[in-house]
């Protein structure tokens, strides 16, 4: 761990963010009641079965390494017309009144010991405001991380009968070393009707711990879709979740991770089924190399006036080596009678007759294996809607298989 | 007695399982759990030192030992206090260990197993049957011949004084250990009664063997420990069913079952658990499979307010199989929180898990699943598939499997499905001039009709009569 002295964390260095981003007093309050509630806070939860916990968030002294004031990042976003994509600081002047009104209201600012810290310390914002009736594609928002701690908010507010589609890319600085910590929360709100796509490719450097909660509430006739991509880090822990609030909304996530070395990637996808007519569709395919390993969590969580819901998910993952390890735990909860649900999952290597078949065909092994692998991620690409967002991800899987 | 059918036919299905005796007991110890108290029941069956160490044992890890808590949607065991439970009653008979004829028991007793319909179930040519009323074995018989190949199936007690060696080996020591949960530790301190199995080499039982335990005073618990050794090459099928009459204080059935699968070796064991709807059954079952050895598991779970049961495999030699097929139904407040656990531990091991669940009228049922697959076990492979039919909107059907896979050449999957009964095959079954609750009924058979033709013919009419017992209530 590094010495060099840094500022710790205390309340004085949250008044000292809050200050620098011109907030409100309310948000100042809730920074510290965050801060405060640390203590009695406990980690987010993680999968544990006689003898094996999946996912070990205690390997890093999150405390000792965040450095609440040096947030250094670069931060490129590209808006669209009709749209407002705003920085923190702004946001806080235009949209004041639109932020006290989400802040808060959809992911819990003090729903575990990193959620509460993110809330404390996040000094990167975002707010994406879709007014009433606007269409809006090819928002994009690209975080560098330049600090050995980073924490991100985005707010998401689309209106009635509004669409909007988000891009958003993590990746570290070159001149970053040691470990790094990076938080992320996302709050997205659709109106009626309303339609958010929200991607994500994280591509953070193979030091850095990261942590991301994206959770969504779609009202009737509303729609959110979020793609989660995860190829960087070291270790990832990202809970992806919608509340299907009003009649006839719809959900589907997307994920695809590829780990290798030893990478630990833990994914959650969860959806609350809690109007009628709802629809959720849960979709993530992953591929582990070398001694990496990954964790999946699937939550369809049908509520008791859920009638008439359908909601589907499926996991696969593909084992390249045989140092890796996956755990998988796809759950239903079904309150409602009126249900149609099913779920899969799978694991399992790349097969050896199509193998064969590549091989018989001329194809070097090595090649007829790489080709498999891209082809196996074809399922879930063909779900992202976002051409740069399925061509990056595309590429940096390519990458990989080729390093 | 009856003719051979006769107690399959009886139509007052009811008073099966509904009726209750007086109780008449000849030997009650305190209620709650204290040293003293293991030490009496240890006492009274006259054990040797060994095991009053091990139950002494078992008792400081149970004190010591958190309740299993906190897990996603387990069920509530708040209500479970020890202290309120009498662990050990013996029935009131001369002879220890069991009468020899079936008319040398106390009548009520015969009563309440005629009305099980437990010595038709013998002369139908099962191969023994025991009985176990409230604690202790009362009633044992093997037929000759099986005895004379040196089969032995005989009540636990008995066993730990005429096969000692073999006990003091396997009791609760490589398979289910008292450390494993509270539960288990606490049926190490008090356990009574059960079964002892034991298969020699290359020997075949080809009729089922069979237990039956029944509880029949009010807020007792029943520990009864069933241990079953199937050497090399051998086979056989035990099968157990339970029940307990209705009560107002809980009763807690925290039974053990110990499974050695010999090299290439073939064991089912087949449980249907009709305990009344306060009991609390929480059981731990597990099974250890040697090479090419094969476990099947059948559990049908229909009774108690709630259960946590999740027969356990390990499949510790190369090429050995597992099969689990289990049934839950759940009605009005009750909650079945049962599953499989899996561990594959050696190459070339397979296992598959059907799941079948019916709930209804507020109960809750759970397929709660692990399948471990461990670093080295090469071209092992595994299926689960979970079904859940719900009938109304006040029951939950829950569905938390969990995997971890520590091996790349492998085989992997799982699929579950949740749904209502379809409208359109009870349209189609009531053109056809069924009435709604027969078109139910015939839907929720064919159902689980996987697992019913799994069991002997009389295991398979009792389970669906069960299930239209269950079903009845709800549906008139």
């Amino acid at each position: 761990m590094s010495t060099q002295v840094h500022a710790t964390l205390s309340e004085d260095a949250v008044e000292q963010i809050s200050e620098d981003l011109g907030e409100p007093e309310w948000l100042l309050e809730t920074r510290k009641d965050a801060l405060a509630a640390l203590d009695d806070l406990e980690m987010p939860d993680v999968i544990q079965t006689p003898g094996r916990k999946w996912t070990n968030l205690d390997a890093l002294d999150y405390e000792t390494l965040v450095d609440p004031l040096d947030y250094a990042q670069d931060k490129d976003r590209i808006d669209a017309e009709g749209v407002d994509v705003l920085s923190w600081s702004d946001a806080l002047d235009e949209h004041g009144e639109l932020i006290e009104d989400h802040f808060g209201s959809v992911v819990d600012t003090e729903r575990d010991y990193l959620t509460a810290l993110s809330t404390a310390l996040f000094s990167a914002g975002t707010v994406v405001y879709v007014p009433e009736g606007v269409d809006a594609e090819d928002v994009k928002i690209r975080t560098t991380m330049n600090s050995r701690s980073l924490f991100n908010y985005t707010l998401v507010v689309a209106e009635e009968s509004s669409s909007v589609t988000i891009l958003e890319r993590q990746t570290t600085g070159e001149d970053t070393e040691g470990d790094q910590y990076y938080s992320g929360v996302v709050e997205a709100v659709a109106g009626e009707n309303a339609y958010v796509q929200y991607g994500t490719l994280q591509n953070l450097s193979e030091e850095s711990y990261n942590y991301q909660v994206k959770r969504g509430h779609a009202d009737t006739y509303g729609s959110i879709d979020w793609i989660e991509g995860n190829i960087g880090s070291r270790l990832t822990k990202s809970s992806v979740e919608t509340r299907l609030l009003g009649d006839s909304s719809e959900s589907q996530i997307v994920g695809a991770f590829f780990g290798h070395d030893d990478q630990h990637v833990d994914i959650a996808a969860r959806v609350w089924h809690e109007a009628e007519h709802t629809v959720a569709d849960l979709v993530t395919r992953g591929v582990l190399d070398d001694e990496a390993r990954s964790v999946y969590e699937g939550v369809q969580d049908v509520g008791t006036e859920a009638w008439d819901t359908s909601s589907y998910q499926r996991e696969n993952t593909l084992m390249l080596s045989d140092e890796s390890e996956a755990d998988a735990s796809p759950k239903l909860i079904i309150n409602n009678h009126d249900t149609e649900a099913s779920h899969s999952a799978t694991v399992g290597q790349v097969d050896a007759e199509d193998m064969f078949y590549m091989t018989s065909r001329g194809v070097h092994p090595e090649k007829a294996k790489n080709m498999l692998v891209e082809g196996f991620f074809v399922p879930v690409l063909e779900e992202v809607a976002v051409d740069e967002l399925r061509e990056d991800l595309d590429q940096l899987i390519y990458e990989r298989l080729r390093e | 007695m009856s003719s051979d059918q006769d107690h399959l036919k009886e139509t007052d299905t009811e008073a099966r399982f509904e009726f209750k005796k007086e109780e008449k007991s000849a030997f009650e110890t305190e209620k709650g759990l204290t040293e003293e108290t293991v030490r009496v029941i240890s006492e009274d069956k006259d054990e040797p030192e060994w095991m009053l160490e091990r139950r002494l044992r078992a008792l400081k890890q149970f004190q010591e030992m958190p309740m299993p808590e906190g897990w996603p949607g387990a069920p509530d065991l708040s209500e479970v206090d020890i202290a309120d439970i009498v662990p050990y009653i013996r029935p009131d008979i001369e002879t220890r260990g069991g009468a020899e004829n079936w008319e040398d028991l106390p009548e009520e007793i015969q009563d309440t197993f005629d009305k099980l319909g437990i010595p038709e179930a013998e002369k139908n040519a099962l191969s023994g049957v025991g009985a176990q009323y409230e604690s202790e074995i009362v009633y044992q018989n093997m037929q000759e011949r099986w005895e004379e190949k040196g089969v032995i199936f005989c009540d636990m007690d008995k066993a730990v004084q005429e096969h000692e060696e073999l006990v003091k080996e396997h009791f609760m020591t490589k398979c289910v250990p008292p450390s494993d949960n509270k539960f288990a530790a606490l049926h190490g301190a008090v356990w009574s009664g059960g079964s002892f199995v034991y298969i020699p080499e290359d020997t075949t039982v080809n009729m089922p063997v069979q237990a039956y335990f029944r509880m029949n005073s009010e807020g007792m618990g029943q520990f009864e420990h069933t241990l079953i050794i199937a050497e090399e090459n051998s086979e056989v099928h035990y099968i157990e069913g339970c029940s307990a009459p209705k009560y107002s204080a809980f009763n807690l059935h925290s039974g053990g079952v110990e499974v050695f699968v010999g090299e290439n070796a073939h064991v089912q064991y087949s449980t249907v658990q009709n305990w009344s709807k306060n009991t609390y059954n929480l059981n731990t079952k597990r099974a250890i499979c040697e090479e090419e050895g094969t476990m099947e598991w059948v559990s049908g779970s229909m009774g108690s307010k709630a259960t946590m049961l999740y027969p356990s495999t390990v499949l510790k030699g190369p090429g050995a199989t597992d099969n689990h097929i289990t049934i839950a139904m759940a009605g009005e407040g009750q909650d079945i929180d049962t599953g499989a656990k899996v561990y594959h531990n050696a190459p070339d091991t397979k296992s598959t898990i059907e799941s079948k669940s019916i709930a209804k009228d507020g109960g809750r049922t759970n397929y709660r699943g692990l399948v471990h697959i461990a670093d080295g076990a090469e071209d092992s492979s595994t299926s689960v598939e979970c079904d859940a039919l719900m009938f109304d909107n006040d029951s939950t059907s829950d569905t938390m499997p969990y995997m971890e896979i520590q091996e790349s050449k492998v085989d992997v999957a799982h699929e579950a499905t949740v749904g209502k009964i379809g409208d359109e095959d009870v349209f189609y079954l009531q053109s056809r001039g069924l009435d709604d609750d027969d078109a139910k009924q015939m839907i929720v058979a064919g159902f689980i009709e996987p697992i019913t033709e799994e069991l002997p013919i009389e295991y398979a009419v009792e389970l669906n009569r069960l299930i239209e017992l269950e079903m009845e209530g709800s549906l008139g």
